[in-house]
C-alpha cells in the first residue's frame, strides 16, 4: 500500500550545500504547510550501484519497496547512495539531490528528509560522503539493495552502521552471499537482518510447535531433510538448512539436500525422514502446514506484511538476531569450508 | 564609545568583527555614537576601508545588508595607517581619534581590539601605555581585548599576561574566546541550574561519563604558519575544550556575578587531575591526518598541505582520556576528542548517564538498551537532545532508542547572533563573564604543558589516521579499553 505524501519536496543540491539546502527546505515547507513535526528515528543509508545517470532525483527512490512508504512507517533521514560504475578518477563527479517528504492527516503532518548523493568516486571515498551526512545521534542501518554475492558490502561502509538490512532473496550464488555477511557474524556492533529471513519465522515457529508433540519434528543424526523451494527461492532454502544444522530446532543435523523444484504452490518443502517416517513442512505465501503421518495437519498462518512493513519492522528491531547469526554460520561452514 | 580595531583590515576584522558590529548596528544595541576605527599598517581611506567593511558584511553577516542601515553604519567608521613602530608610532591614531571623538561629540570610552598575532600583543599595548591612550580610571573607559592563543606555553602565556598587566588592570582586560559566546555554550548553565531535572543528576552517581567532540572537517588550510607552530592540543583544548569541560562540571556559582562563575571554573581545571610522564601515553592520543577523503574526493595529508614541513610531527587530532578529582565527578571519565580533516564539522557535549541495571527491559544480553545521552550541540544545528528508550507501538514489548529534541532555529525562529555579537557587547558593556581570566587561562596551560613536554621528549613516529576518518585506532583504542565507545556524530 503506497504512503500518501502530502507534500514533497526536491531540488538538486551540492555536497557542500546539503545541510543548508535542507535547511530552507524546512522553511520554505513551514510557510506553505500545517505545522510540520521533523521526524527522524534513525538514519537510513541506502546503497545502489548505478550506471552513470544524470542529476539525482526523487526516481532515486523507486526502488522496490518505495522508500517513502518505508519513511512513512519509520521516519528516517534517508541518504541514498548511488555509487556509478564508471571508470574511476581522482576527481569523480558528485551530483546531489536533497528533499523533504511530508506524511500524516493535517493535524499531524511529519516530514522526512531525504539526501540522494551520486559519485563515482573510489570505493573506498564511499564511507567519508555517508559519515558527512548522517546524524551520529541515532542508530544507522545501511540497507544494501545489491545481490551481495556480486556486490559484497563495503566494510568500512556497512561497519558504520548499527544494522545491515539486506534481502537474500537476490543472492544469485547463496555461497557466496554467506561468504559475504559470514564476517560480520559476531560482530557485536553489528545487527544483520535479512528480510528474507524474516519470511522463515512462520516455518520456524510451526517447527517448534510440532516438535512440542515429539515425532519426526524433534531432530536426530539419523533424520534425513530435503528441501525443495520455488525457482528464486534457493536462499530462503538454505537459510532453513542453515537453521536445522545449526541445531536451533533441536540437534544439529547432517547437511540437508536442498533441491528445486517445490510442488504446486510451495514456497517451500522440507520433507523430513526417518527409518519408514516421513514428515512434510510447507510454506507457501498463506501459511505453513505441518503434515506427520496420518495426523491432523498443524497450520501456522503467515502474516500479511506488505515489504514496507517488512523494512520498518526490521528498522525498529536493532537487538542482534542470535538464530540468523547461527545459520549463517551453520550456512558458512557447510558451503565455504572444502 | 570608539571601538579600535588593531588589525582593522585582517581577515579575523573582515569576517568576523565588522559583521558583529553591523548586527549590533541593526540591533541597536551599539551604544549611541559608537565609532568604530581600523588600524594598520596598510595605506587604506575612510572611503576603501568602508568598502573593506561592507564586503566582509555582505559575505559574513547573518543577515542581508539593509543599506538604510549600512549607510548609518558606515558612516562611523574609519581607518587610520599607523605602526606600532617607533616613539610615535601610534601618534596618528591618537590624532585622529581625538577628531574623531570630538567631532562626533564622543565620550572618549574606547575599547581596544588586539586582532592582530599574540607576538604583537606587547608591543601594541606598549605602545598604547606610551601613547597615553590607557587610564586606569573608569572614566573615560579604557579596555582590552585579546584574542587566543595566549601564547604557546606556561611561560609565554605569563610573558603576555605580564605585559598586558603593566599597562591594563585585569576588570579593564577580555580574554575572548570566541566558544563562551556561542547561544548554546551560554545555555549551559542555563541547562543546568535553571532545570530542576538535569542537575541532580550532573554527578558521579548517575553520569557514566562525559564526552566532549570539537570536530572540524577542513585541513590546515592557509593557516599551516601558525598550526605547524601550535597543533591540536595548544589550539583547541587549552582553551576551547578546557573552557567547555569547566563550564559542564562546575559547581554551581552562588551568584551570577562573573567573579563568581570564573572563580568556580578555575575550580575545575584546578582539579584535573594532572597528566605526566607515562600517564600520557596511556591517557592522550595524538595523530596527523594522512591522505583521504573528504566527501568522495580526495584529500592530501598534512605532511603535503602547503607550508607543512613534510616532516612535521604537529599533532591535527588530541584525544584524551580527563579526571576530575572533586566530589562531585570522582571517577568519572572526561573524554576529549578534537581534529582536522574528520568527517564533518561539529561540536558537541555529550553526558552519557549509567546504564540500567540487567533486568527487566535490559536483561537480553544481545539487545542491551542504549545509554541515556543528553546531548548539547554547539555547532551545526545548536540545541539539545536526550536519548531515551521507548516502548514501539504493538502487541509485544519491544524497545526503540528515542530522542526528545530542541532546535534553537526552529524553536525560537530567526537568525541566532553570532558569538562575537554577543562578547563584543560585553565588553561594551563592561561584563566580563564570558572572557577568560589570567588565573584561568594559566591554570589551562599549567595542566597542558606536562603533556607538551612529554611528546617533545618522544620520536616514534605519529600515529595517523586518513582523511575523512574520525580519528586514529589508538583513539577508538583509548575509549574501548574502558567499555565505552565514542559517539557517532
Amino acid at each position: 500500500m503506497a504512503a500518501v505524501v502530502a507534500t514533497r519536496l526536491f531540488r538538486a543540491s551540492t555536497p557542500e550545500a546539503i545541510e543548508p539546502d535542507l535547511a530552507a527546505l524546512w522553511r520554505e515547507i513551514a510557510e506553505t504547510d500545517a505545522p510540520i513535526a521533523r521526524a527522524v528515528m534513525s538514519n537510513l543509508v541506502v546503497f545502489r550501484s548505478r550506471a552513470a545517470a544524470p542529476q539525482p532525483s526523487t526516481a532515486a527512490l523507486a526502488i522496490d519497496p518505495p522508500l517513502e512508504d518505508v519513511l512513512a512507517l519509520h521516519p528516517s533521514r534517508l541518504i541514498v547512495l548511488e555509487h556509478e560504475q564508471v571508470e574511476r578518477t581522482a576527481d569523480a563527479p558528485f551530483t546531489a539531490g536533497v528533499g523533504i517528504a511530508v506524511f500524516g492527516p493535517e493535524h499531524a503532518r511529519y516530514g522526512v528528509e531525504q539526501i540522494v548523493a551520486r559519485s563515482a568516486c573510489a570505493e573506498a571515498a564511499l564511507p567519508s560522503i555517508v559519515r558527512r551526512f548522517i546524524r551520529g545521534d541515532l542508530p544507522t542501518t545501511v540497507w544494501w539493495t545489491e545481490d551481495l554475492s556480486q556486490v559484497a558490502p563495503l566494510g568500512a561502509l556497512v561497519t558504520m552502521g548499527r544494522q545491515l538490512l539486506y534481502d537474500s532473496r537476490q543472492w544469485s550464488d547463496v555461497a557466496g552471499g554467506v561468504r559475504a555477511v559470514g564476517p560480520l557474524v559476531g560482530d557485536r556492533y553489528a545487527d544483520l537482518a535479512d528480510l528474507n529471513w524474516r519470511r522463515l519465522s512462520p516455518v520456524r515457529r510451526a517447527l517448534a510447535h510440532a516438535s512440542q508433540a515429539g515425532g519426526l519434528a524433534v531432530l536426530s543424526r539419523d533424520t534425513t531433510v530435503q528441501i525443495a523451494h520455488r525457482p528464486g527461492e534457493s536462499a530462503l532454502a538454505w537459510l532453513l538448512a542453515g537453521t536445522l544444522m545449526a541445531g536451533q530446532q533441536g540437534p544439529a543435523v547432517p547437511p540437508p539436500r536442498v533441491d528445486d523444484p517445490a510442488p504446486g504452490d510451495a514456497v517451500l518443502r522440507m520433507t523430513i525422514r526417518r527409518g519408514s517416517s516421513e514428515m512434510t513442512v510447507t510454506l507457501t505465501d498463506q501459511s505453513v502446514v505441518v503434515v506427520e503421518g496420518s495426523g491432523t495437519p498443524l497450520v501456522v498462518a503467515v502474516p500479511v506484511e506488505h515489504e514496507a512493513d517488512a523494512v520498518a519492522a526490521e528498522l525498529r528491531t536493532l537487538s542482534q538476531d542470535a538464530d540468523l547469526g547461527a545459520a549463517i554460520g551453520a550456512l558458512d561452514r557447510h558451503l565455504n569450508t572444502k | 564609545m570608539t571601538i579600535v580595531i588593531f588589525g582593522g583590515n585582517g581577515d579575523l576584522a573582515h569576517r568576523k568583527l565588522l559583521p558583529a558590529l553591523y548586527n549590533l548596528h541593526v540591533d541597536a544595541l551599539l551604544p549611541p555614537r559608537t565609532a568604530i576605527v581600523g588600524v594598520g599598517r596598510k595605506e587604506m581611506t575612510d572611503e576603501a576601508y568602508r568598502e573593506f567593511a561592507k564586503d566582509g558584511v555582505t559575505k559574513f553577516s547573518r543577515r542581508p545588508i539593509d543599506e538604510a542601515a549600512w549607510a548609518a553604519f558606515a558612516a562611523a567608521i574609519f581607518f587610520v595607517n599607523a605602526s606600532i613602530d617607533g616613539e610615535q608610532g601610534l601618534a596618528p591614531l591618537g590624532a585622529r581619534l581625538d577628531i574623531i571623538e570630538h567631532e562626533g561629540q564622543r565620550s572618549g570610552d574606547r575599547v581596544y581590539y588586539l586582532a592582530v598575532p599574540p607576538t604583537l600583543f606587547a608591543p601594541t599595548v606598549q605602545q598604547l601605555a606610551r601613547a597615553r591612550f590607557v587610564t586606569k580610571e573608569d572614566q573615560p573607559i579604557a579596555r582590552i581585548i585579546v584574542e587566543k592563543p595566549i601564547g604557546r606555553d606556561l611561560e609565554s602565556a605569563r610573558a603576555i599576561n605580564d605585559a598586558i598587566a603593566a599597562v591594563f588592570d585585569e576588570r579593564q582586560i577580555y580574554r575572548i574566546d570566541h566558544y563562551l559566546g556561542k547561544e548554546t555554550v551560554q545555555n549551559i548553565l542555563v541547562l543546568r541550574f535553571a532545570n530542576s531535572i538535569f542537575e541532580p543528576l550532573f554527578n558521579q552517581k548517575y553520569v557514566d561519563h562525559v564526552q566532549i567532540t570539537v570536530a572540524e572537517a577542513e585541513g590546515v588550510g592557509t593557516r599551516a604558519g601558525y598550526y605547524e607552530q601550535a597543533g591540536a592540543l595548544r589550539d583547541m583544548v587549552q582553551n576551547h575544550m578546557l573552557q567547555l569541560l569547566s563550564l559542564v562540571a562546575m559547581e554551581p556559582p552562588h551568584a551570577l556575578a562573573a567573579d563568581v562563575i570564573r572563580d568556580e571554573k578555575l575550580e575545575i581545571l584546578q582539579s584535573l587531575r594532572p597528566l605526566a610522564g607515562a600517564a600520557v601515553d596511556a591517557n592522550v592520543v595524538r595523530a596527523q591526518y594522512a591522505a583521504g577523503f573528504d566527501v568522495g574526493k580526495p584529500a592530501p595529508g598534512y605532511r603535503e598541505e602547503p607550508g607543512v614541513d613534510p616532516q612535521s610531527r604537529i599533532e591535527t587530532f588530541v584525544a584524551l582520556q580527563i579526571f576530575i578529582d572533586n566530589w562531585r565527578w570522582a571517577g568519572v571519565p572526561f573524554f576529549l576528542r578534537t581534529g582536522k580533516r574528520l568527517p564533518k564539522r561539529a561540536i558537541e557535549i555529550s553526558v552519557h548517564l549509567k546504564e540500567v541495571p540487567p533486568i527487566l527491559f535490559n536483561a537480553d544480553p544481545s539487545a542491551r538498551l542504549d545509554q541515556n545521552i543528553l546531548t548539547i550541540r554547539i555547532q551545526p544545528d545548536e540545541g539539545m537532545s536526550l536519548g531515551i528508550s521507548s516502548k514501539i507501538p504493538g502487541p509485544q514489548v519491544r524497545i526503540y532508542p528515542v530522542k526528545l529534541d530542541f532546535h534553537y532555529g526552529s524553536t525560537f525562529g530567526g537568525s541566532t547572533p553570532e558569538a562575537y555579537e554577543r562578547l563584543l557587547l560585553d565588553v561594551m558593556h563592561g561584563d566580563p563573564t564570558l572572557f577568560m581570566r589570567r588565573d584561568a587561562v594559566e591554570a589551562a596551560w599549567r595542566w597542558v604543558m606536562p603533556i607538551l613536554e612529554r611528546w617533545t621528549a618522544q620520536t616514534d613516529p605519529l600515529p595517523t589516521y586518513p582523511a575523512g576518518n574520525w580519528g586514529p585506532a589508538e583513539a577508538d583504542r583509548l575509549l574501548e579499553s574502558t567499555g565505552r565507545r565514542w559517539r557517532p556524530l
